[in-house]
């Protein structure tokens, strides 16, 4: 256990460095643009010398590394993330907490549609390789993974709100409520062709290793032979690789999807706080998406080595 | 071998479980930290009878008295500092000031039940109401007038607003420039008596008093939770902030002790999840909606259903193309007018924007004093204004012209583009167009990068000083147009301070024309209001300007 316990210490460490470039890079980058939150905030009001005054009391009017060096003690030793220039009463974390929520719920349906239809249908397309079925399959999802989304989106609500009112056309009524049909359907049909190819790649490439020759030898039935010996095999660590990344994308949230369907998740919010400057919140953001990333490419390596007798020997651990 | 796949199954299921650990951590504990910053705010709050049995309506799906909308959240509930209209809508129930407007922009005693003007116009003594009081039963004094507008201007307040509509009073520039903490114009005579010494007699300084920066906010509270007041604010509006979840509901319940009697409509739920409002209305979840071009043509057809449901209301709001009076070409008044000329806008209102919306007459929208029917504007003459561009001193060497406007690049507007359509066909001048997003926008017009841009204007109060004096005075700081005219600059300076209101406003209709023949704007069109209320509501309104306006709905449902 020693060698994995190191290996995870060794990883978790390099986490603050990664904030760090990630957080100087966004800092730096929203603050460099044009227009600043106190003009924005101000519409139709243009006095110069109130914004001054206002960007002082902020200290936006420092030097972008001086405001840098101030954020970093906030956060490092108050946990602080500062203030929102737009929800001003409001901290951070509770902003965007239940944008994320709201996302991560959409995200698991998703998600799960995707793989649920993706994989078998990857595996079946291969099994049928060199039939009609195969590139018919696949087809089939490519032809859903090249509709735009902003194309995809209007046109469920127009057939399945507009038309038959059988869904609702926008909102969020929580997990359980149609409302959730329409995002999860034009965010899983684009992704399904991804998934359902690399499944048909993995099976094809294990198909006709000499293990599956043998377990047909021994009068397995195909049915067994493609679960247990074929998606085993081949499947369980590309699949793993695959789902851990993509669940980065659970909190990533949507942009397209949740603005055309008033979804009041983080990828609407993320263009909402981009367009209000709101540099703090922006920056909380994607310091939430960074970490989340980095332990998802962590936890897929760890569930590599459980699952792969191989990596498992190379490592020495057991 | 079957072990081994229950292992791999194992695994990719705990590191699910892992992520999702993860992402909830996160999401909890925001969560937990938002009831720690909630527990002050509703710690002020005393629940009163009224509150109870609303609460018990509440229950109830259809219960009469209650209004049902989609909003969205307001940003702050700060009255000194939220200047986006969106908040806006909310500070005016649940706050109030000394005046307010009415339905028909007149203004109207509130926390003041009355007050004197001295016979040289310059000080203001009002004698509050001894009913006023704030959401929890503590009676208005002066002392709270005084700190809301010393507050509103001091530097820790951050508002940007706060001497524009404040800065008339003697000494307010000093409190906001942190020269003072007392504003040196505002006495406090008694308890229920304020006097402000203005620095010239300017007729419109109640209407500033109608502007949220203006309105009375609690001390006490603000003393003793400066950091989260605003999320269950103690106010003295119509209307108390009942209930507000980030980007789920926001409920307003009626305070029955205001000043100016019991609201007639108990609960207004606003639902802030978002999504087509107009389906929501079709399918009965929300009382009122407002209509966007798309669904116009079918709603306006007779023969549908919510036909008689339909409503359209004029806003104090006016859509024009402003040049920068300083860039070439518009530095030559003849470009600017052959410009203004060259499009049809009666074509424009009938065609892209479908007839929803009226041709602009002038600077001054409908409902603003000084405002006439009669169209002032340059009418569409395609020969004369190719004529005046070959009079120009930039005949035959036009630069290249671009048209600025808010927007997020993916597609131009049809408006825009029909206007850029006219000025190829009839000046034969290409004209491109440069979208950009809204803070890169504001900054750039400030720094006079565009030669010409397509914006609006929305009146804040109505007096046309809001428009004519804020954008075209050569030294205020919103000249965006960056026009300057000593003749238009004194008339200005004549007009702030006429106290004869006939002859003020013939003089602003002077400016006006002025502005409008030396092609400054090419007014466009006037704002207006679309929207469908279900016959069950009385008495919705739908005022020009931002003002309280539920206190009279009566929702029988």
């Amino acid at each position: 256990m020693d060698g994995l316990a190191g290996y995870i210490l060794r990883r978790l460490l390099f986490l603050p460095l990664t904030l760090l470039i990630v957080s100087f890079a966004t800092f730096y980058i929203t603050r460099w643009g044009p227009g600043d939150p106190v003009s924005v905030y101000s519409g139709q009001y243009r006095d110069q010398e109130a914004f001054d005054r206002v960007r002082h009391k902020y200290g936006l009017d420092k030097p972008i590394i001086e405001q840098y060096g101030i954020y970093l003690k906030q956060i490092v030793l108050h946990g602080d993330f500062g203030p929102s220039f737009r929800f001003r009463d409001r901290s951070i974390p509770d902003i965007i907490a239940p944008k994320i929520w709201v996302s991560a719920r959409l995200g698991v349906y998703a998600f799960i549609l995707t793989f649920l239809i993706g994989i078998p249908a990857g595996v079946f397309a291969a099994v049928k390789q060199g039939s009609w079925l195969d590139p018919f399959v696949i087809s089939i999802f490519l032809f859903f993974q090249s509709i735009p989304v902003l194309v995809m989106v209007p046109v469920l609500v127009l057939v399945f709100a507009a038309q038959l009112h059988w869904l609702p056309s926008g909102g969020f009524d929580g997990v359980f409520s149609k409302s959730m049909i329409i995002p999860t359907i034009a965010l899983s049909l684009p992704s399904i062709a991804g998934v359902a190819r690399l499944a048909r790649a993995t099976t094809l490439g294990t198909l006709n290793e000499d293990f599956v020759r043998t377990a047909r030898a021994k009068g397995l039935d195909e049915v067994t032979v493609i679960s247990r010996h074929i998606a085993r095999q081949s499947l369980v660590p590309v699949m793993t690789t695959v789902i851990g990344l993509s669940l980065v994308g659970l909190i990533e949230g949507a942009f397209f999807t949740e603005t055309l369907l008033g979804i009041p998740g983080i990828g609407r919010f993320v263009f909402e706080s981009v367009n209000g400057r709101d540099y703090n919140v922006i920056l909380a953001i994607v310091l939430v998406i960074t970490t989340a990333f980095v332990l998802a490419n962590l936890l897929v390596d760890l569930a590599l080595i459980v699952i792969d007798p191989r990596i498992r020997a190379g490592r020495g651990v057991r | 071998m079957s072990s081994k796949l229950t292992l791999g199954i194992a695994g990719v299921a705990a590191a699910l479980i892992i992520a999702l650990a993860v992402i909830i951590l996160v999401v909890a504990k925001g969560g937990d930290s938002k009831k720690s910053t909630d527990a002050p705010a509703s710690g002020s709050d005393t629940p009163s009878a009224s509150a109870t049995k609303a609460s018990a309506d509440f229950g109830g799906k259809a219960a009469s008295g209650e209004l049902r909308l989609r909003g969205e959240d307001p940003l702050f509930l700060d009255p000194a500092v939220a200047q986006d209209a969106g908040s806006a809508l909310y500070i005016v129930e649940i706050f109030s000031g000394l005046v307010h407007l009415d339905k028909d922009l007149k203004i109207q005693p509130d926390l003041a039940e009355s007050w004197d003007v001295s016979p040289d116009g310059k000080t203001y003594t009002f004698h509050l109401n001894k009913k006023a009081t704030f959401h929890d039963g503590r009676p208005v004094t002066t002392a709270d007038i005084k700190y809301s507008f010393e507050r509103a201007l001091n530097q820790d307040t951050a508002s940007v607003t706060a001497e524009n509509f404040l800065g008339d009073i003697v000494g307010a520039r000093d409190v906001s420039r942190g020269r003072a903490t007392e504003i040196s114009g505002l006495k406090v005579v008694d308890d229920l008596t304020v006097a402000f010494t203005l620095d010239a007699a300017k007729p419109y300084f109640l209407y500033k008093l109608s502007y949220p920066t203006a309105f009375v906010v609690d001390q006490r509270q603000i003393k003793s939770n400066p950091k989260n007041w605003t999320l269950k604010p103690t106010g003295t509006g119509p209307y108390k902030l009942k209930q507000w979840k980030l980007g789920e509901k926001l409920t307003l319940e009626a305070y029955d002790n205001n000043v100016l009697g019991a609201p007639k409509l108990k609960t207004i739920n606003y639902d802030l999840t978002g999504g087509s409002t107009l389906v929501s209305y079709e399918d009965g979840d929300i009382d009122v909606t407002g209509v966007g071009l798309d669904d116009l043509d079918r709603i306006q057809d007779r023969s549908d259903k919510l036909n008689k449901e339909y409503t359209q209301t004029p806003r104090q709001s006016v859509d024009y193309i402003g040049f920068n009076t300083n860039a070439p070409p518009f530095d030559d008044p003849l470009v600017r007018q052959a410009f203004a000329m060259a499009v049809d806008r009666k074509k424009i209102a009938e065609v892209v924007l479908k007839g929803a919306i009226p041709v602009a007459t002038g600077i001054l929208a409908p409902g603003v004093p000084g405002y006439t029917a009669d169209d002032k504007t340059y009418a569409f003459d395609a020969q004369k204004a190719k004529n005046l561009l070959a009079q120009s001193k930039y005949a035959g060497k036009m630069p290249e012209i671009t048209l600025a406007e808010s927007g997020a690049g993916a597609t131009v507007g049809p408006t825009t583009e029909a206007i850029v359509q006219f000025w190829k066909d009839n000046l034969g001048v290409t004209v491109k167009i440069q979208q950009a997003e809204s803070a890169t926008f504001f900054t750039d017009i400030d720094n006079g990068k565009y030669q010409m841009f397509h914006l609006g204007w929305i009146m804040d109060y109505p007096d046309p000083e809001d428009v004519l004096d804020v954008l075209f005075y050569s030294k205020s700081k919103q000249n965006s147009t960056r026009y300057t005219n000593p003749g238009i600059d004194a008339k200005l300076e004549a007009a702030r301070i006429d106290p004869n209101t006939e002859a003020r406003l013939a003089t602003y209709q002077d400016v006006e024309k002025q502005l409008i023949k030396d092609a400054v704007w090419i007014p466009m069109f006037f704002d207006t209001t679309h929207a469908l209320v279900k016959p069950y509501v009385k008495n919705y309104a739908f005022p020009p300007v931002v003002i309280e306006r539920f206190r009279d709905v009566e929702v029988t449902r």
